[in-house]
């Protein structure tokens, strides 16, 4: 069976700068993931060479057997992508964020409308579907971000960050949700800040510091009898 | 192009977008061209009594139905896609499995609809308050979606090199409004001095102007087939524009 994700040598550069560098990584199916790293690592790079928002200097990345750039179509409709910022578009309600969202995935149809439904009842939403995504709260705002990646009911879910700014009870309420899917069958990659957040969900962590991966390990390998946090600031000391 | 439906809806977000900013789109087109109608076709043109066999008002409705589908199609197509990407959602179709095939043509068929829904609403105007519409319906889709392809594909080009939303009127206030304006919208090129009339004919929003002309009245200053080879070949170079640069990522993909 193919990995979830296949790294292979990846480099991305920006003119001069690189901000990848030669990585290479496998993410098994149904594995729970995380991309860990100071601001500037270059996880959010390798996020956007996964999805296809960056584009591949060297080196290939394959989803499911599907490479990225060779077959790009399959490879993008095996992910559902939540980014850190907020992208919504502000001329469509939050249930037609959702909806529209399948359509472009090709999806459409009254079992589409009753997906987007069911994500905004099982994200506490409903009472705001008609309103678009500006009159939300800052929390409100992360869930739908959450809602929209699942809408296309993706093999690989991305979660760039998905707990920043929010509550201490929201959080835990997340964390159950992707505790849920991962069991469901979900791989999930996940790049946070929270050290505690990644040593309580991820079964393996890489740890990226200047473009290079210098760890990548089984979670509690990584961590032996340390915490987390001393392990990534040693990694990490630049 | 296999993702039909990733392509229907970007059309209907953009027909979304438009209808929720109506007063910004459809409402100011319509209320110029009544202003146009009123103060150029019946005032001024009250003095003018016969322009190629027409009145002065039945001359101007063309004119002004393509002044409108010119500065609507390309003002909406990049101020919408600058707007993406200004904020960041033009990113749910970049990670979408969607070509760039699928996502220039849904923009473009967005264009000819939203072009199609001005020029009727004018062409209205038209057989209401000066009693004359087109004689050529077929000429007259034809122009206008050959027109809205032109413009909306250029709307693309410049909604992926602005930086900012000045850099899109950059195209409006230096080039599309002074040829339209100097291309025969007001004026039959032979009421111009005849060093200017060679001169329009490298205009080519004289051309789009003059073969639009023809479905209202079945004349013009250029033969027809001229006027339309140039704006089917503008067309196809402004479309193939928008591709290749969709299609490379151009200040899309990092």
């Amino acid at each position: 069976m193919a990995p979830a994700i296949k790294i292979d040598r990846l480099v991305k550069r920006y003119g001069d700068f690189t901000a990848v560098d030669d990585i290479s990584l496998e993410v098994e199916e149904g594995a729970f993931f995380g991309l860990l790293g100071p601001n500037g690592a270059g996880k959010t790079t390798t996020i956007n060479a996964i999805v296809g928002l960056a584009k591949i200097t060297a080196g290939s990345i394959a989803l499911f057997g599907h490479d990225v750039v060779h077959d790009w179509r399959a490879a993008r409709g095996f992910v559902g992508l939540a980014p850190q910022e907020y992208n919504f578009d502000r001329y469509l309600n939050i249930r037609d964020v959702l909806i529209y969202q399948a359509g472009y995935y090709g999806l459409a149809g009254p079992a589409v409308r009753r997906r987007a439904d069911d994500l905004l009842e099982r994200f506490s939403l409903t009472s705001k579907a008609k309103q678009v995504y500006t009159r939300l709260s800052g929390g409100m705002k992360r869930r739908l971000t959450l809602a929209r990646a699942l809408m296309h009911q993706p093999r690989l879910l991305i979660l760039d960050e998905p707990t920043a700014g929010v509550d201490v009870e929201l959080r835990i309420e997340l964390w159950a949700f992707l505790r849920e899917m991962n069991a469901a069958g979900t791989t999930i990659v996940l790049t946070t800040h929270y050290l505690e957040e990644a040593s309580e969900l991820c079964e393996r962590i890489a740890i990226i510091e200047a473009g290079k991966i210098v760890a990548l390990e089984d979670t509690q390998k990584l961590i032996g009898s340390r915490s987390l946090q001393d392990v990534f600031l040693e990694l990490t000391r630049r | 192009m296999s993702n039909w439906t990733g392509l229907w809806t970007i059309v209907k977000r953009e027909m979304v977008r438009t209808f929720s900013i109506i007063n910004q789109v459809i409402w100011p087109p319509v209320i110029t061209t009544l202003l146009y109608v009123l103060v150029f076709g019946y005032g001024i043109g009250s003095k003018i009594t016969n322009v190629k066999g027409l009145s002065y008002a039945e001359f101007l409705i063309p004119g002004l139905i393509m002044l409108q589908v010119i500065d609507q199609t390309y003002g909406e197509s990049s101020s919408s896609f600058f707007q993406g990407r200004f904020m960041n959602s033009i990113q749910e179709l970049l990670i979408a499995p969607l070509s760039a095939y699928e996502i220039v043509t849904g923009y473009i068929l967005s264009g000819i609809a939203r072009a199609m829904f001005i020029a009727v609403i004018i062409t209205v105007i038209g057989i209401v308050f000066v009693h004359t519409g087109p004689i050529n319906y077929a000429l007259y889709a034809l122009v206008i979606v050959l027109v809205a392809i032109l413009f909306s594909s250029l709307g693309l080009v410049f909604g992926m090199m602005a930086e900012k939303f000045d850099h899109i009127a950059m195209l409006t206030t230096f080039a599309i409004t002074p040829l339209v304006f100097v291309g025969g919208v007001f004026n039959p090129k032979s009421f111009l001095p005849p060093v200017l009339q060679q001169i329009s004919m490298f205009n080519p929003m004289f051309h789009m102007i003059d073969a639009f002309r023809y479905s209202y009245s079945a004349r013009g200053d250029a033969p027809l087939a001229l006027s339309l080879s140039v704006v089917a070949i503008l067309a196809t170079l402004a479309t193939a524009l928008a591709l290749t640069m969709t299609a490379r990522g151009y200040k899309l993909r990092a």
